[in-house]
């Protein structure tokens, strides 16, 4: 499902943010990318959605060498992934349902399947009763359901969230990992950037653990062949 | 559909947001535009005239004394050949002599002196009125004619359509290389806007970036606001210049004089209209892909 490659990532000379990362996970599984700040956490989320490209290596989504993928095409890998930021990235001019139905609407969905589908997600994110309100107007914690339900909304075959928990207290937090956990039964794989320990401990999931760019540690297998 | 629905509804909400910097934009675009109409307006008047004038033009040959019948005929001949040609009559001397005689019958006696009748042959030529760019034509072949070895002189009412002919020319440069400045002027302006758009917009394309849109379905609404803009800067252009025309001031008797007779139409002809409100979104349409090129560059 995402496999990197002897991937670096180098955005000045002489230093790395990624350095010869290999790894691989596989679709359903549910994995926590841990380390601390300027560990690398965020540059490895980037490249898997091609926000960044990689100075070296390869990336593999869904069997696809995301290198490869012109600039034009790029909404089609975009449509695999759903993404949660710490900073939520919603439009706050909006209603809830707004929000959550902008995936659907660039595809260009009937109008009765984006209600239906914004339903679901509204619905899995427990936030129904906040339909028709403007997303200013609303708390973090809801905020941060509704960033997730905009992500869960499209279908996507993976989710990945860069410090979903940031601005939230404990109990909120625990609130969104749940929903998360919910998310991956659904068959949906999930990779969470946190540099939380107590949640990690709490939730007993896998840890990609990063350190000054390096993979330090993973349950995964490292360096896999590729076969392009 | 809906896409362009909604891409125009979000066209005249940005348009409304910003409103002083986009009603700035959409004065100087009805500006240029409507200097565009009315040189436009002046250059399609003249031409009007002129192809009026030319339904009018007569021009008639002398052909000098020792010319013989022969290349008289020949010359005939070859005139009404063109397609220009509706009529040609020949009247010889002696035709010319009893035109003279039954015009000035009291002068009779001045030609008693003559064995022969003095005045040359002549050709009188009539043209056609269908084609446009007529009087062009017509004058280049009249030069043509002139140019025979056996042609004495001409008298031809042309003159004057020559003079306005060099006007329309003057007129049609002058406005063209104007016009070209304030178009780059507006594409410039609209370039600017649509770009201050974007940037305000940022998170949201950002957003729309993220979730899978492609780059038309983020484009496109500005694409559709900067034509908008145009087409706004058009139809404000063509109402200033209908009230333009309907107010041009007669104190100058001179000027009104020569307009009278050069500015035939009263209504401002719809092609006009059109011209002005497809060059407004073309300028629109074209400053906006610019300005989006450089964005999604990145």
């Amino acid at each position: 499902m995402i496999g990197f490659y002897h991937v670096y990532k180098q955005y000045v000379k002489e230093s790395y943010a990624i350095y010869d990362i290999n790894l691989s996970i596989e679709k359903g599984e549910f994995y926590f990318l841990t380390g601390a700040s300027g560990a690398g956490k965020t540059t490895l989320l980037k490249l898997i959605y091609k926000e960044e490209l990689p100075t070296k290596g390869q990336i593999l989504i869904d069997s696809v060498n995301i290198n490869l993928i012109p600039r034009n095409k790029l909404y089609k890998l975009r449509r695999k992934i759903g993404i949660v930021f710490q900073d939520f990235k919603l439009l706050y001019n909006r209603t809830v349902f707004e929000n959550i139905a902008i995936p659907l609407l660039v595809r260009g969905y009937r109008k009765s399947y984006i209600d239906k589908m914004v339903k679901n997600s509204l619905s899995l994110v427990g936030l129904n009763h906040r339909k028709n309100y403007i997303t200013s107007h609303i708390s973090g914690g809801e905020q941060q359901r509704v960033a997730i339900a905009r992500a869960i909304a499209g279908n996507p075959i993976i989710i990945i969230a860069d410090e979903p928990t940031g601005n939230l207290d404990t109990e909120l937090s625990i609130e969104i990992l749940k929903i998360f956990e919910k998310i991956n039964n659904n068959g949906i794989t999930v990779l969470i950037a946190t540099h939380d320990n107590n949640l990690i401990k709490m939730f007993s999931k896998k840890t990609i653990e990063l350190k000054q760019g390096k993979l330090i540690s993973s349950p995964i297998k490292e360096k896999q062949q590729w076969i392009y | 559909m809906d896409l362009l629905k909604k891409s125009l509804s979000n066209a005249i909400n940005n348009i409304l947001r910003n409103k002083l910097i986009n009603f700035l934009c959409l004065g100087i675009i009805s500006f240029t535009l409507l200097t565009l109409g009315i040189f436009d307006y002046i250059s399609y008047n003249l031409e009007i005239f002129t192809h009026n004038f030319s339904k009018n033009i007569e021009a008639i040959f002398y052909f000098k004394n020792d010319v013989k019948e022969k290349e008289i005929k020949a010359q005939i001949s070859n005139i009404r050949k063109s397609l220009l040609i509706d009529e040609v009559i020949y009247k010889s001397r002696d035709e010319a002599k009893t035109s003279f005689l039954s015009q000035f019958p009291e002068l009779k006696y001045i030609l008693k002196e003559f064995d022969k009748s003095p005045f040359p042959s002549s050709i009188e030529i009539k043209f056609k009125q269908e084609e446009s760019n007529l009087t062009t034509k017509i004058i280049s072949f009249i030069e043509d004619i002139e140019r025979s070895d056996i042609i004495e002189s001409k008298q031809v009412n042309i003159d004057w359509a020559k003079k306005v002919l060099y006007i329309e020319k003057f007129i049609s440069i002058t406005g063209i290389i104007l016009s070209g400045i304030l178009l780059f002027v507006s594409v410039f302006i609209i370039y600017n806007v649509i770009k201050l758009n974007i940037i305000y917009r940022k998170e949201e394309i950002n957003i729309l970036q993220l979730v899978g849109a492609t780059d038309w379905y983020i484009k496109f609404p500005f694409i559709i606001e900067g034509a908008l803009m145009g087409l706004l800067g058009g139809i404000i252009a063509g109402i200033l210049l209908i009230i333009l025309i309907k107010l041009i001031p007669s104190y100058s008797d001179f000027i009104i004089n020569i307009l009278k007779n050069i500015m035939i139409l009263k209504k401002i002809p719809l092609k006009i209209l059109i011209r002005l409100l497809s060059f407004g979104t073309v300028i629109g349409l074209i400053s906006s892909l610019l300005s989006l090129r450089k964005f999604f560059k990145k």
